[in-house]
């Protein structure tokens, strides 16, 4: 009975509001009305609308020092409204809208009211939003906002907000200039943090690392200064270039990869992505006119213009040669591992021990774990590996509901590995055999891979990209046979598994005995039709 | 120290998918003349097909600022990440054809750190479960092919224990009052998470995939 007389003051109320405004009404009344509606339900929209639009009227027929007064109580009701109910997006949004309306702003003020709010909940957006409006709109130096999150983190343990408004505070103060690593520069004009040359000044970071390090060590179970300790730990975006270049005489293509994905039109000659699917991808595909470079006798440079960039590649077919290519390794591009100064290298050495001390005194800690592979992997990828995947199975023990995660994770790093080794052996064969491989990726890199080994893994597909491996030539039958009989769930029984293989033109040999797709009907015409350039298909 | 925050799941929690209560807990609602419906928050434009009345490339250059150290994306540049933005981010660079340029393997990251013991999933670390989140970080796990990454059983048994056996409906978290949004997000997290007996949804525009296939509407999925 009560409530349903309450709702009947408040439809009306409501429905004396609507009327007003359609009516055209900016009175007194419409303002108690609006202000009566709004401290019961603050998320009623519309009636903001309508009270700003009231304002507005107001601010024509009356003179500065009373705009100033009707603003500022304003702001009054708006503190009570946000007492009552901090987390509404329509008082948050109003309080802006009358502060950047106000003749004389108290911007000192509206900071203080920041600063009450987020003591009694730090983890407010809202406000946080706001804050940083007053702080844009003030001129608040960024580093009087770093002091600021400096207090919060050293007092607060629910503070990921102010990790996080650090992630953005810090490269502004202390940019890394692209060329010069080590000096501290202009700050570069806003970009998330993480685009391009959003990183941080190797000084400044090497002082964050122990900033976070004492975070974390303090509470190791505070998430926040971990996610963010693995920002810091993070490399530094990529040049945009054309990574690898290659040319076949024999096919008379030209597959280029792009260091990530675009969107090629076709200009002269036509491109295509190297999955019908995908409008961008890093690996394009140019088929030549036929007799453009199919007599061996003639030498041929070929160029690929990056229009966009500004950028080219040059590749070289020479006489007698049937391929040949140009490509940056992932090694000389520092893809899955920067070069690091000696101050670096011996900081992340420390911290490293450091952390494992900790893992030691909390054994079931997942976050110390994962941050060791981390350290391990921004320090020596290749000479940690046999500890990597040993704390990875320590790691899918400790954290079990993301073993998925880990495993996937786990994979990318070996295969990155794998990636260095073969760059460094200078060969182009890509194998990576029981190392539990989940999935796969960087598959960009090996455009021009020739022989493939993947045996004894777990996959349970092949991912479209595989199409990237462009110069593949040696069966793969060998993955399907076992991965049969090791993961059941995974049979490879239709011709969709197979799908990938059709876009790997120099595949000759399948063998895929064993598998159920070899007892369907028809299955050797069909297999034929989906793979025609394979001559050889064991079933 | 640091407290995890979490709730802790009954014995006596509802555990079976209980449709037919939910069934009726919506027909009942709709009957109601004085509530309100809740007018889940529209991100697209209304009339799929009409995408070249926005500055597409403008829109999505204002949404990749949005992108944050954590790989996630906040209400505006400089925001921090929160699950519900991230779907939204998820859901338009994939109408835009411009899943790649997000960084998967770090959003993901954080998206399957939203799964807390009980099972359930938060919106952003350190806060407490919610239902709703079954969606929304789930269906951005699905669009950025990566839902693999979150323990399925565990998140199944949250949601199922936050259904109310006897009105019907689903709850923010269990023994909580149920409402439709909630049941919505419930129900469309189960579909996600395989149910056969619920119809598959799409996790982009949260409609089911038969009807998305009626039309030809087949939105963008990283695998």
């Amino acid at each position: 009975k009560e409530r349903e007389k309450k709702l009947q003051i408040y439809v009306a109320a409501r429905d004396a509001c609507f009327t007003k405004r359609k009516d055209g009404v900016f009175d007194d009344e419409a303002l108690q009305l609006t202000q009566q509606l709004l401290s019961s339900n603050p998320d009623f929209a519309t009636l903001w609308n309508y009270r700003r639009e009231i304002l507005l009227h107001l601010e024509t027929v009356r003179n500065q020092d009373e705009v100033q007064k009707i603003y500022e109580a304003e702001l009054s009701f708006l503190e009570s409204c946000l007492k009552v109910n901090p987390k509404s997006y329509g008082s948050w949004h109003h309080r802006g809208w009358v502060s950047a309306r106000l003749p004389r702003p108290d911007w000192a003020r509206e900071l203080s009211l920041c600063d009450r709010c987020l003591s009694l909940d730090d983890r407010n957006f809202h406000c946080w939003d706001y804050r940083r409006m007053v702080v844009k709109m003030s001129g608040v130096p960024v580093k009087q906002e770093l002091d600021f999150t400096d207090r919060l983190i050293g007092s607060n343990f629910s503070n990921y907000s102010s990790w996080h408004y650090r992630s953005t505070l810090l490269p502004l103060l202390h940019p890394q200039a692209p060329d010069t690593p080590s000096q501290c520069g202009n700050p570069p004009p806003s970009a998330s943090p993480q685009t391009h040359f959003h990183r941080v000044c190797e000084e400044q970071l090497l002082k964050e690392y122990e900033l976070v390090q004492n975070a974390f060590f303090t509470d190791p179970n505070d998430q926040s200064a971990w996610f963010y300790y693995r920002w810091l730990l993070g490399r530094a975006e990529r040049d945009e270039m054309i990574s690898c270049v290659y040319v076949s005489r024999e096919e008379e293509r030209v597959a280029v990869a792009f260091s990530r994905p675009v969107n090629a039109q076709s200009v002269g000659v036509e491109w295509q992505s190297v999955h019908p699917h995908f409008k961008n991808s890093p690996v394009w595909i140019c088929s030549l006119p036929p007799g453009t470079i199919s007599d061996v006798a003639n030498e041929h440079n070929l160029t690929v213009h990056w229009t966009e960039k500004h950028s080219h590649r040059d590749c070289a077919l020479y006489t007698g040669r049937s391929e040949s290519w140009c490509r940056d390794t992932a090694t000389d591009l520092e893809l899955f591992r920067s070069e690091l100064s000696v101050e670096k290298t011996s900081v992340l050495q420390s911290e490293l021990q450091s952390v494992r001390q900790l893992q030691e005194l909390e054994p079931l800690n997942k976050w110390c774990l994962l941050t060791i592979i981390l350290l391990m992997r921004a320090l020596d990828p290749l000479g940690y590996e046999k500890e990597t995947l040993a704390h990875f199975q320590t790691l899918k023990d400790v954290d079990s509901m993301r073993s998925a995660y880990y495993s996937d994770l786990c994979s990318k790093f070996m295969i990155e590995n794998t990636i260095l080794k073969m760059e460094y052996a200078e060969v182009r064969v890509f194998s990576i055999s029981d190392r539990k491989l989940t999935t796969l990726c960087h598959l960009d890199q090996l455009l021009l891979v020739t022989h493939i080994n993947l045996s004894s893994n777990q996959l349970q597909q092949l991912p479209p990209q595989f199409a990237m491996l462009q110069c593949l030539e040696v069966r793969i039958g060998t993955l399907f046979f076992l991965l049969f009989f090791i993961n059941l769930n995974s049979e490879i029984s239709t011709l969709a598994d197979l799908q990938p293989l059709a876009s790997c033109p120099k595949l000759k040999r399948l063998d895929l005995r064993g598998n159920p797709i070899t007892q369907t009907t028809n299955a050797e015409a069909e297999l034929a039709g989906l793979l025609p350039s394979v001559t050889d298909l064991l079933l | 120290i640091a407290q995890l925050k979490d709730v802790i799941i009954k014995p006596d929690a509802p555990s079976s998918l209980l449709l037919d209560k939910h069934a009726d807990y919506i027909a009942a609602y709709g009957s109601k003349k004085d509530d309100y419906v809740n007018n889940i928050h529209l991100k697209y434009d209304n009339a799929i097909g009409k995408m070249d009345t926005i500055n597409v490339d403008k829109a999505v250059e204002f949404v990749l600022s949005c992108m944050n150290f954590d790989g996630g994306f906040g209400c505006r540049p400089g925001s921090e990440s929160h699950a519900g933005q991230i779907y939204c981010c998820t859901g338009f660079l994939s109408l835009t054809g411009q899943l790649h340029q997000l960084n998967a393997d770090l959003l993901g990251w954080w998206l399957c750190e939203r799964q807390l013991p009980s099972g359930g999933l938060n919106g952003r670390p350190e806060k407490l479960p919610d239902v709703c989140y079954s969606w929304w970080v789930l269906a951005s796990l699905k669009i950025i092919g990566r839902i693999h990454w979150i323990d399925k059983a565990k998140l199944r048994r949250f949601i199922l224990a936050c259904q109310d056996e006897e009105t019907g409906g689903f709850a923010d978290r269990p023994g909580d009052m149920v409402d439709p949004f909630h049941t919505l997000f419930g129900v469309a997290g189960l579909s996600l998470l395989g149910d056969e007996q619920i119809k598959a949804v799409n996790p982009v525009l949260c409609m089911p995939e038969d009807v998305l296939q009626r039309i030809g509407l087949q939105p963008d999925l990283l695998s």
